[in-house]
């Protein structure tokens, strides 16, 4: 091990600094806290966000590898980003919020877990986020919507691949409303507008779409946070006895260690390495990895099973346009948990803007088309393909876990070890969705429509917040049970999945950590609801 | 070693370095393929097997630069790979193994059923044994599950034809970047 250098102290340590930490880091900045965020991957411009699905992998998971097993593999390495922004540089700005029966499954449905809030506890802190992110969609269209502030911005157009499919959907007595982005339809706080050019994957260099590099990284170093990057953290401190962190211990891009002191440390490293981390820092005070006296780190992990449809249509779709998202979305079946031998509430994102390559990507929808065939299909999809996605609700299960490996990574730390099974009535729900999916597409016009395969989207749960020590991690505000001062942001947390995109709830969760950690429980700025 | 190595591949930006004659040429792959310019993972045969599979596989993938593409991104460090591959569940250090392994599975299963190397196929030979990669049958094979490398193969000749510029061109499809790829990759 090579010798530990340099001592430095802070009021807050945040690790990681995508959406969660960088939420946090802003927080803690603005109210004059001394703010160090440590993060693993290199240091990213909004001028590195070069417009290519190819140069976009460099957004990618480039840390330690995890392993993965089960029927439906949590997917982490697309599903995580490394650097500054961290997962939520490339995200696609998805942002509806988590419906009020996503909060009790198990008082409700007798399934999973119950958060230890409701919705009404998160609300104010949506309508925060969104009034200073800003976001466009059309409040009185989703139908389906919890109460909340109407979005502050209009719509993004919809573009004639959501327009063909939408007819799908009416057809079969169903409603669309425009997808809710975080994405502005118009300049919003002297951010720019979306120019609809699909881009999203890729990162949008413009700002229009609310990467942590667009709102509060930028907001935190300008409020005085510090950012330092090739910086892994692979250890939490604490003090004898064990009830109070001390700091952490990060590696550096030479593998130099070094050790940071702060009053507050909040791991905001994503699902899989938050869990990971503690896991990892295991002492004689916390034998079984840091707050895990229950064995409950690292358990609950889930992910969004997911598939997409694709149809060719006569018409011409002008697929290229749009944003990543999509244009439209559907909730209907959403309120509607129980569904016979399916269990689990579900969302249609509508018409995503397509690019010819890269594993989402035009060519990849097609597998078996090879040789002379493919470049005439990859023309006529070109200008003639529709696509949505469907994103399920997945159950958290104990038995779905990380845990470490008995592989190590180049500084010395197992790696972490992902099994993700989804039970019988998860599959039911994905299957008679696809089954929707592609009805809706034959009543579009959409000839021959396929599915794609089940995917893992979105990755949540393994350090779940809860009522009590015996049946979770953190506390409401995401504080380790067994630890006074470490909080944990960041998906996961969650102990339902919901069948929504995470990110917006991400925000208003650590909102509410960071309100907490200031000790001001009312949120600041919020204004009443409709 | 590695992170000097990492830091050097850092800076040496985003064109394809190779050095010839004690001089670094930055080239685009295709230009690399046009040039001939020297490999620096793959070997020779390992090469005229990956431009016959992915031709097959992709029209235009040679010519495209898919062997100098794939070449490049084995021998940069795992931040800098853009091979799709980083994030089908391999492991990074397991990269070269996993092309290897599959190149040289397909270059025996061509000589076993053709006695003949990957770019003197016709036409019909490539497509049978590409069928039998993506079948049920057990074929020769002890690389990456076939259907597998089939399917990354097919993914990296699609990103040098379709994922480019003049390849989104090529089927109609404005590309309207933000910023420009100096470099295809
Ligand atoms: C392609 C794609 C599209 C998406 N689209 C949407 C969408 O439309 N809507 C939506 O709601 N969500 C979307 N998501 C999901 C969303 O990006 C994530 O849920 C969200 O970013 C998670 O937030 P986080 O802060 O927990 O983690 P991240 O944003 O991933 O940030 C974690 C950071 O921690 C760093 N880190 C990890 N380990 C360490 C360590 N040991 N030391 C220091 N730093 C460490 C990582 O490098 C990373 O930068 C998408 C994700 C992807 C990949
Ligand atoms: S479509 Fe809009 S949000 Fe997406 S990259 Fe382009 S400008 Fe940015």
């Amino acid at each position: 091990m090579q010798r530990i250098s340099t001592e430095e102290v802070f009021d807050v340590l945040v690790v990681g600094s995508g959406a969660a930490g960088s939420v946090i880091a802003a927080q803690m900045a603005r109210a004059g806290k001394r703010v160090l965020v440590l993060e693993s991957g290199p240091a990213r411009q909004m001028s590195d966000l070069i417009s290519s699905q190819i140069w976009a992998r460099r957004l990618k998971w480039s840390g330690a590898p995890v392993e993965e097993a089960g029927n439906l593999p949590i997917g982490h390495n697309f599903n995580a980003g490394w650097g500054s922004g961290g997962s939520a540089l490339h995200q696609f700005a998805v942002w509806p919020r988590l419906h009020e029966n996503d909060f009790k499954l198990k008082s409700d449905y007798g399934k999973g877990l119950d958060w230890p809030i409701e919705y009404d506890d998160l609300r104010p802190y949506y309508d925060k986020v969104q009034a200073e992110v800003g976001i466009s969609g059309d409040a009185t269209a989703e139908k389906w919507r919890p109460p909340g502030q109407k979005y502050p911005m209009a719509p993004l157009p919809v573009f004639a691949q959501g327009r063909l499919i939408d007819k799908g959907f009416v057809a079969r007595g169903m409603t669309t409303a425009p997808i809710p982005l975080a994405i502005n339809s118009e300049v919003y706080r002297g951010r720019k507008a979306c120019l609809y050019d699909g881009w999203c994957d890729a990162g949008c260099p413009i700002g229009a779409l609310a990467n942590p590099l667009a709102t509060y990284l930028t907001w935190a170093v300008e409020a005085g946070a510090e950012i330092r990057n090739e910086a892994t953290v692979v250890k939490v401190l604490h003090d004898t006895s064990g009830r109070t962190a001390t700091g952490v211990e990060y590696c550096d891009a030479d593998g130099a260690r070094h050790r940071v002191h702060a009053s507050t440390v909040v791991l905001a490293a994503f699902a899989v390495q938050n869990a990971r981390l503690l896991l990892a820092s295991a002492s004689e005070r916390h034998p079984q990895g840091l707050s895990n006296k229950n064995d409950l780190v690292g358990r609950y992990l889930m992910t969004h099973p997911a598939n997409s449809i694709y149809g060719i249509f006569n018409d011409e779709t002008q697929p290229h346009l749009g944003a990543t998202g999509g244009q439209l979305i559907n909730h209907d079946h959403y309120s509607q948990k129980e569904k016979g031998k399916a269990f689990g509430s579900y969302q249609w994102l509508i018409a995503n803007a397509l690019k010819p390559n890269d594993l989402l990507g035009i060519a990849n929808t097609r597998p078996d088309i090879y040789g002379a065939a493919l470049d005439d299909f990859m023309r006529k999809a070109a200008t003639h393909m529709g696509n949505m996605v469907f994103v399920g609700e997945d159950l958290a299960l104990a038995e779905n876990r990380i845990e470490l490996s008995e592989h190590k990574d180049d500084y010395g730390v197992p790696l972490a070890r992902a099994t993700h099974n989804i039970q019988d009535s998860t599959a039911a729900l994905a299957e008679a969705a696809v089954a929707e999916g592609l009805a809706v597409f034959k009543a579009a016009g959409a000839a021959d429509p396929w599915a794609g395969p089940r995917i893992g989207m979105h990755i949540m749960g393994g350090t779940v917040m809860g009522e009590h020590a015996a049946s979770s991690v953190t506390n409401q505000y995401g504080r380790l049970h067994e630890l006074d001062n470490v909080f944990i942001a960041g998906p996961g947390l969650f102990p339902s999945s919901g069948a929504v995109n995470p990110t917006f709830t991400i925000h208003a969760l650590a909102m509410r950590t960071a309100d907490h950690i200031l000790g001001n429980d009312t949120p600041s700025n919020s204004s009443p609801g409709q | 070693m590695q992170h000097d190595r990492r830091k050097f591949l850092k800076s040496s930006g985003i064109a394809l370095s190779v050095i010839v004659s004690g001089e670094i040429l930055r080239v685009s792959p295709r230009s690399a393929q046009a040039a001939a310019l020297p490999y620096q993972v793959l070997t020779e045969e390992e090469v005229a097997t990956l431009q016959g599979l992915a031709e097959a596989i992709v029209p235009g993938a040679r010519e495209a630069g898919v062997s100098h593409y794939i070449d490049k991104q084995l021998g940069a460090a795992a931040e800098d790979c853009l091979l799709m591959l980083k994030y089908l569940g391999v492991p990074f250090a397991d990269f070269i193994g996993f092309y290897r392994g599959g190149l040289h599975s397909a270059g025996r299963l061509a000589r076993l059923r053709f006695s003949l190397p990957w770019p003197a196929l016709s036409a019909d030979q490539a497509q049978t044994l590409l069928v039998e990669m993506n079948g049920d049958t057990d074929i020769e094979w002890d690389g990456p599950p076939a259907p597998f490398f089939f399917f990354v193969l097919r993914a990296d000749a699609s990103d040098v034809v379709y994922g480019t510029e003049q390849g989104f061109d090529q089927i109609g499809m404005p590309y309207m970047a933000h910023i420009e790829p100096a470099q295809a990759w």
